[in-house]
């Protein structure tokens, strides 16, 4: 790539060809091959943005973008191919739209959940968060990965809580998905009261949904507008300990059918003591031997009206499901307190990052799955995991209920010493070797990263066939992060 | 547009004599419209040959499902998809249940409140097929539009097979999006404008919890239906409000502190005519009851998962109407009422009644989307109806408009239709200058955008959305098969 | 005026599909929930309600084009009303007026069907719906009838052509004496100068047949002086009751379905069923007694000009609601150890049996096919017996249990409270 030609599509302040800062972006803390990209540019504005993909398709320059900052993990942020140009936006900060009434914000994808949730809070609106994401995580990032999101109650749809996008599509045009389309500019219908928050459309299409799970691969994003929810009034958090996976699962399921409670999700000891262990060991072994193998953790809340009234009347009906099943809510599972949950999953992660925490580095293996195939794959896991080497009593799990418990999020979270060469590469296979074996199980590889890509995607070749069709009118010249997910 | 012997054969090899016809005779039970002939599939492999033979000799197709309405081209070969109207599973563990097209709402709402569940019931009626793309009664707790849907099947324009999400890649229906970019980005059904060409052969659709009893006690003769009680916990009421903007003040906060199982904006038009049994009785019905009301108003059902449960919701429910100035309509606290209008909104979906009934046609303007928006504008579309009641052009409603909540006031719907008789060119004339007046306005003023065909300048300001849409059919159906427009319920 | 008075009403029609299924808030599973024998069996919405009225306003218009598929429609359709009924939930608009006047513009035009022909021609020739086997009135033989052609009687007892010939069916008749004799009542018949009503003549489509029928009859009565006729078959029911009426021929003449007379008789303590019937029963509403058994209304007006389908003066629809369902249901009730479970179709949403319309004689493997399923949704209430009131639909059902070998047993009503008088 022409360096002077980049630098005269984009003022060459935002552009970066120093070493240093092109070896950060070269590889991150996942296991794909490490590429150095030609540059970093660093857009400022939409416009910077529209120039740089006008630019890409001009001279078949692969571009990357980056919205978050690091540390990464997932390999989408590495180019797969030489001559890469970083399109890292986390410099665009903007907090565009905070509107109560109609319970949306939207904002440009460099800010983070740390400098949106005071924002919206200050109206008395709330984020429907990922889990702890870690500090550097772009609102815009998660929502455009489909991060699952603690409140399943409220993830009426899987692209929830995003509602409209705009982005530059690799052709380089500009598109703003959902109400957010028209008729008008976004200033002409802010000024007839309009706010872009309806998902869908224009037409039949909707698509917000091919730019979410694209990793880049479709265009480059300005702005997002996503749902809020209302901040409760008062909130009751409970925790239930068990050794009984199922127990805890059958539990989730009728809280969230009933639409009882806000967060609402399952962990393991290894996570729950990487959460809330501050020191490394001795303090994670002694909290994590407080802990019971699993806890489910939820908050029931009120907001304007009676919230005294509604806690209570969920409560209620809630004792009487935990009876049911055998179960008893407390308010603190070992040295781990409920309300100490609820205050940390409404924050992203203090730093460092809870899991860098256990053994400084983490490799994540996640997938959508049913309910009853939960237990049986996370038996597998564990076998797999043993037979790795790797202990199983090591290994973080997190389930998530999604989609108002249509489905769930299954989330291992390998943690090892970045350092330990041996203990790398016995990760490194078993993330691997996890997949293949939890695919065979049932387990649903909705967002695929990095090496074992290629693995779940050829399972299915109608879908990536038409998947390919639409990627060949998005970006038919191939720029926007080639090499991603199945281009 | 007679087909050639031969193609008729290769069609008639695929579905069997008894179920491909062309005689004229019986066009004009379908849409009146001249087709090149009716195949009626019993299955996906049926279709996918159906498909590939369109592919073939270049006959353009359009599925059907129950055919409530639709605008089609003459030639058209019409997949009438009555034959495929199973319920594959009805998977309570994860909350979805599987259908084929022509699975009725009604059918598998009756499955569904045996185990407890229920589902989003379209506006266009119980009548219609439960897997569409659409708004309902029931949007404030099961959602709509295309949110409903998880994986779906799929027999593309060129007749693939594809299957969406898990169910490509595990078998199974519980996610529609992935690996990756979600295919739910262009497989979204069938509401005008335009529909996701090609058919869907078999759709997963979210289900939701059901507080009520496993059927309703519904006694009496049609159409004098009625309930022998108040199923438990439940209760329906119709306020009137000083304003909209009261009226709206008191839906928005229902909606946040999450009480109504539903809430449907009615005008009372509306609810003559669904309590009623006969024109005559509605007009009288909406005199009385337009004295009765203080102004604009909505219908409300409470549902409680518990006693305690209930009587919370009641008690917020209370204040809020009472900040808002609302009044409860006397009519719809008679319990024989109020256990009809239960029936009628969560059984029936209302439609019938309060469309056709009066005379015969309806042309409506539905919004999806920002409520507080899209009332401000149907505000005005309700005044421009007035000078057709007083010629006598369109059924006396009051020029009122109606909508919804949809997801707890997350997102909204309003409507507004004229009924009138489309015998009488007058009125249709009248009906349709009103339609363009008040879309055009809409448009110009920056509300929202009718998508009601190809038009350029509404595409252009709609960031080309049509551009980019005549991009992925061309891609999908390089033989331009897949017929295009028209609504299919 | 024929089917031209109903073009608004045919141009009413939504193509909502409602007339397809059950009301919709009776919907109560998957299964039985559709309403309509045709649509279910031939697919083809023509084959529907408002399929057969949306090809009978475009033919109006544009004249008619009597293919062999028109024809196919036309005569494969029990004429059972259900289509009429789900529409008029919510509907104000005529449904099987028109697809009945549709028949009878075919049969005019001369476009009928063979096997209908035949019947017609033996009813002419003979007074009779099936083929004579003997004479009329060997039935009563022995049991010492009054002869209503003889002597006047307040009561006629008109059997029917099924009944009175039929070997199978002829009990049915000896019962329904038996039973009026219990309750002491003095009636009379006609016995080989009994005729058809002339009711499935109506639903073939053969209206001057019917008339012809109907006047005979009305001539008999008026020389018998009988003030009251029960009928043993819904078809004859619906004949004198509701058509004769609407032909302004019944008069004062007071119907009644034997059910109904049982019901009155055992109310007004005349009859005691005592003896117990130890049998777990679901209850068929054929369709002539039930939604089509309801009175006719007599109407004349004009659309009133404007917005509204509505009339001058203002027109009530017969939309099954005023049908006869409660008096068979009670007298089940009446008899010890009958425990009546109820189908899923019933009363005024009731599936067919299948013999309506001619199509037991025009197309018997559809009338087969339209009472298995009705059978099919009998046995799915655990019920012992088939319980109805018309004949035809136990002929109807007799067929389809040998066929399929179902367990199910079949009776009309009669022959239980037979049983439980003596």
């Amino acid at each position: 790539m022409e360096q002077g030609a980049l630098a005269a599509a984009i003022s060459p302040d935002l552009i970066t060809v120093h070493p240093a800062e092109r070896d950060r972006y070269s590889q991150d803390m996942s296991f794909v091959n490490p590429v150095r990209p030609a540059s970093v540019v660093r857009p400022k504005t939409a416009a910077d943005i529209q120039r740089i993909v006008k630019f890409a398709n001009q001279t078949g320059t692969p571009l990357v973008p980056v919205s978050s900052g690091p540390p990464h993990f997932r390999g989408d942020t590495v180019p797969s191919v030489g001559g890469a140009v970083i399109v890292d936006v986390s410099g665009m900060k903007k907090i565009l739209l905070v509107d109560r009434k109609r319970r949306v914000a939207m904002c440009e994808p460099g800010v983070t959940f740390a400098e949106l949730i005071p924002e919206v809070e200050k109206v008395g609106l709330r984020l429907n968060m990922p889990l702890l994401p870690r500090s550097s995580k772009s609102v815009v990032g998660s929502l455009l990965e489909r991060e699952p999101v603690i409140m399943p109650k409220y993830q009426w749809d899987i692209s929830d809580p995003l509602a409209c996008a705009e982005i530059f599509f690799g052709t380089g045009d500009e598109f703003r998905t959902g109400q957010a389309a028209g008729p008008g500019s976004i200033a002409e219908q802010w000024a007839v009261g309009a706010v872009q928050k309806a998902p869908y459309g224009p037409g039949t299409a909707s698509l917000h949904r091919l730019i979410q799970g694209a990793q880049g691969t479709m265009g480059i994003v300005t702005w997002v507008s996503m749902r809020c929810e209302i901040l409760p009034s008062l909130e009751e958090p409970f925790v239930i300990g068990s050794s009984q996976l199922d127990a805890l699962l059958q539990m989730a399921y009728w809280l969230i059918r009933l639409r009882s409670v806000n967060e609402c999700f399952i962990l393991n000891n290894t996570n729950l003591a990487a959460i809330f262990a501050k020191e490394r060991p001795p303090r994670f072994q002694s909290l994590k031997a407080s802990l019971p193998t699993w806890t489910l953790f939820y908050a029931v809340a009120g907001y304007e009206y009676l919230p005294e009234e509604r806690v209570s009347s969920h409560m209620k009906d809630i004792t009487e499901i935990a009876q049911r099943l055998g179960l008893e809510a407390e308010k603190a599972v070992g040295e781990v307190s409920a309300h100490e949950i609820l205050k940390a999953v409404q924050r992203p992660s203090s730093n460092p990052y809870w899991k860098l925490r256990p053994s400084g580095a983490c490799q994540d293996t996640f997938y959508l799955t049913l309910r009853e195939k939960l237990a049986v794959q996370i038996d597998a896991m564990n076998v797999l995991a043993e037979k790795a080497g790797y202990p199983a009593s090591q290994m973080g799990v997190y389930i998530q209920p999604v989609v108002q418990g249509t489905s769930y999020h299954c989330e291992y979270n390998l943690f090892y010493d970045p350092q330990n060469r041996r203990e790398l590469n016995r990760v490194k296979e078993l993330s691997t070797l996890a997949v293949r074996e939890l695919m065979a199980k049932g387990a649903f590889f909705s967002r695929p990263y990095g090496e074992s890509k290629g693995m779940i995607l050829n399972r299915d070749a109608a879908t990536l066939s038409t998947l390919s069709k639409l990627k060949k009118i998005f970006d038919p010249n191939n720029v926007m992060n080639p090499g991603k997910v199945c281009f | 547009m007679a087909l050639s012997k031969d193609i008729y054969s290769a069609f008639e090899d695929v579905v069997g004599p008894e179920y491909i016809c062309n005689d004229p005779v019986i066009m004009p039970s379908y849409h009146g419209t001249e087709f090149a002939a009716i195949v009626l599939p019993k299955d996906t492999a049926e279709v996918q040959a159906i498909v590939k033979l369109c592919n073939k000799y270049k006959l353009p197709f359009r599925p059907v499902c129950t055919g409530w309405t639709g605008k089609f081209s003459k030639g058209t070969l019409y997949l009438d998809l009555r034959r495929m109207n199973r319920i594959i599973e009805i998977n309570e563990t994860n909350m979805y249940a599987v259908v084929e097209p022509y699975v009725i709402s009604a059918q598998l709402q009756a499955e569904l409140m045996k185990r407890g569940l229920h589902l989003n019931v379209k506006g266009a009626g119980s009548n219609c097929s439960a897997m569409l793309r659409g708004h309902g009664h029931l949007d404030q707790t099961t959602s709509g539009d295309d949110r409903n849907h998880l994986a779906i099947e799929w027999v593309t324009p060129a007749g693939d097979i594809v299957r969406s999400g898990s169910l490509g890649s595990s078998d199974e229906w519980f996610c529609g999006d992935g690996p990756g970019p979600s295919l739910r980005s262009i497989l979204t059904s069938a509401v005008p404008p335009g529909v996701t060409p090609g058919v869907f052969t078999k759709a997963a659709l979210k289900i939701y919890h059901w507080p009520g009893p496993s059927r309703f006690p519904v006694e009496g003769i049609s159409p004098k239906y009625y309930l022998s009680e108040i199923p438990p916990n439940f209760m329906a009421r119709y306020f009137s409000f000083p304003s909209v903007e009261k009226m709206w003040e008191a839906e928005i906060k229902i909606g946040e502190s999450e009480i109504a199982f539903e809430l449907m904006g009615f005008n009372v038009a509306m609810v003559a005519a669904n309590i009623t049994t006969s024109n005559e009785e509605e007009e009288q019905t909406f005199q009385r009851l337009s004295k009765e009301v203080q102004g604009p108003g909505f219908f409300i059902i409470l549902a409680g998962n518990s006693a305690a449960d209930f009587a919370y919701k009641k008690r917020v429910l209370e204040q809020i109407i009472g900040e808002a100035g609302g009044r409860s309509l006397a009519s719809v606290e008679d319990p024989r009422t109020e256990g009809i209008l239960l029936c009628q909104c969560i059984r029936i979906s209302a439609s019938i009644r309060e469309t056709f009934r009066p005379g015969g046609a309806f042309s409506s303007i539905p919004v999806m989307g920002q409520r507080d928006l899209t009332i401000q504008w149907a505000i005005g579309a309700g005044q421009a109806k007035e000078p057709l009641i007083e010629k006598g052009l369109i059924v006396d409603d009051g020029g009122a408009f109606f909508g919804w909540g949809v997801e707890q006031g997350h997102l909204g719907k309003t409507e507004i239709f004229c009924k009138y008789d489309p015998q009488n060119p007058e009125a249709k004339k009248a009906v349709e200058d009103w339609h363009n007046a008040q879309s055009a306005r809409a448009f110009q003023e920056r509300y929202f955008a009718l998508l009601a065909g190809p038009n350029e300048e509404i595409g252009r300001g709609l960031s080309n959305y049509h551009l980019w849409w005549n991009k992925i059919q061309q891609a999908l159906d390089p033989n331009g098969v897949s017929a295009g427009a028209g609504a299919l319920v | 005026m024929g089917l031209e008075q109903y073009k608004g009403d045919m141009e009413m029609c939504c193509r909502c599909s409602a007339c397809k299924w059950i009301p919709m808030q009776r919907v109560s599973g998957y299964r039985y929930a559709h309403v309509c024998p045709s649509i279910s069996k031939y697919n083809f919405h023509s084959y529907s309600g408002g399929g057969r009225l949306n090809i009978g306003a475009a033919m109006l218009k544009q004249g008619f084009n009597y293919t062999d598929r028109l024809l196919d429609i036309i005569y494969n359709c029990q004429m059972c009303g259900a289509c009429g009924v789900s529409c008029n939930y919510a509907m104000d608009m005529e449904v099987l007026e028109p697809i009945q006047e549709f028949r009878i513009k075919c049969v005019e035009d001369g476009k009928t069907h063979p096997a209908l022909d035949q019947v017609i021609a033996g009813l002419r020739k003979h007074g009779s719906e099936v083929p004579p086997t003997g004479k009329r009135g060997d039935w009563a033989l022995g049991l010492h009838l009054k002869d209503a052609t003889k002597e006047k009687v307040d009561v006629l007892y008109h059997a029917g052509c099924l009944i009175s010939y039929d070997k199978n069916m002829q009990k049915l008749a000896k019962a329904t004496v038996k039973i009026l004799q219990k309750a002491g009542v003095e009636f009379g018949i006609a016995g080989d100068a009994e005729t058809c009503s002339g009711g499935r003549a109506y639903q073939m489509g053969y209206q001057e047949d019917f008339l012809n029928q109907a006047q005979k009859n009305m001539a008999l009565i008026k020389q018998s002086g009988a003030k009251t006729v029960v009928t043993g078959c819904a078809d004859g029911y619906q004949a004198f009751k509701v058509l004769y009426d609407k032909f302004k021929l019944k008069g004062n003449l007071e119907v009644l379905h034997i059910s109904e007379y049982i019901d009155r008789l055992t109310k007004e303590g005349r009859l005691k069923p005592q003896k117990k019937v130890d049998l777990l029963v679901t209850y068929h509403d054929p369709c002539r007694l039930g939604r089509l058994g309801e009175p006719w209304i007599p109407w004349a007006g004009k659309k009133v000009p404007g917005d509204r389908f509505v009339f001058d003066p203002p027109k009530t629809y017969r939309r099954g609601t005023h049908g006869v369902y409660q008096p068979p249901r009670d007298v089940l009730k009446s008899i010890p150890g009958v425990k009546l479970t109820e189908m899923t179709r019933i009363k005024e949403y009731a599936w067919c049996c299948g013999a309506g319309g001619g199509v037991d004689a025009s197309n018997p493997d559809f009338a087969q096919w339209t009472a298995r399923e009705r059978i099919d949704e009998a046995e799915s209430t655990g019920a012992e017996a088939l319980v109805t009131t018309c004949c035809w639909c136990e002929k109807t059902f007799h067929q389809a249990i040998a066929e399929t070998g179902s367990r199910l047993k079949v009776y009309d009503i009669v022959e239980l409270v037979e049983t439980a008088i003596t």
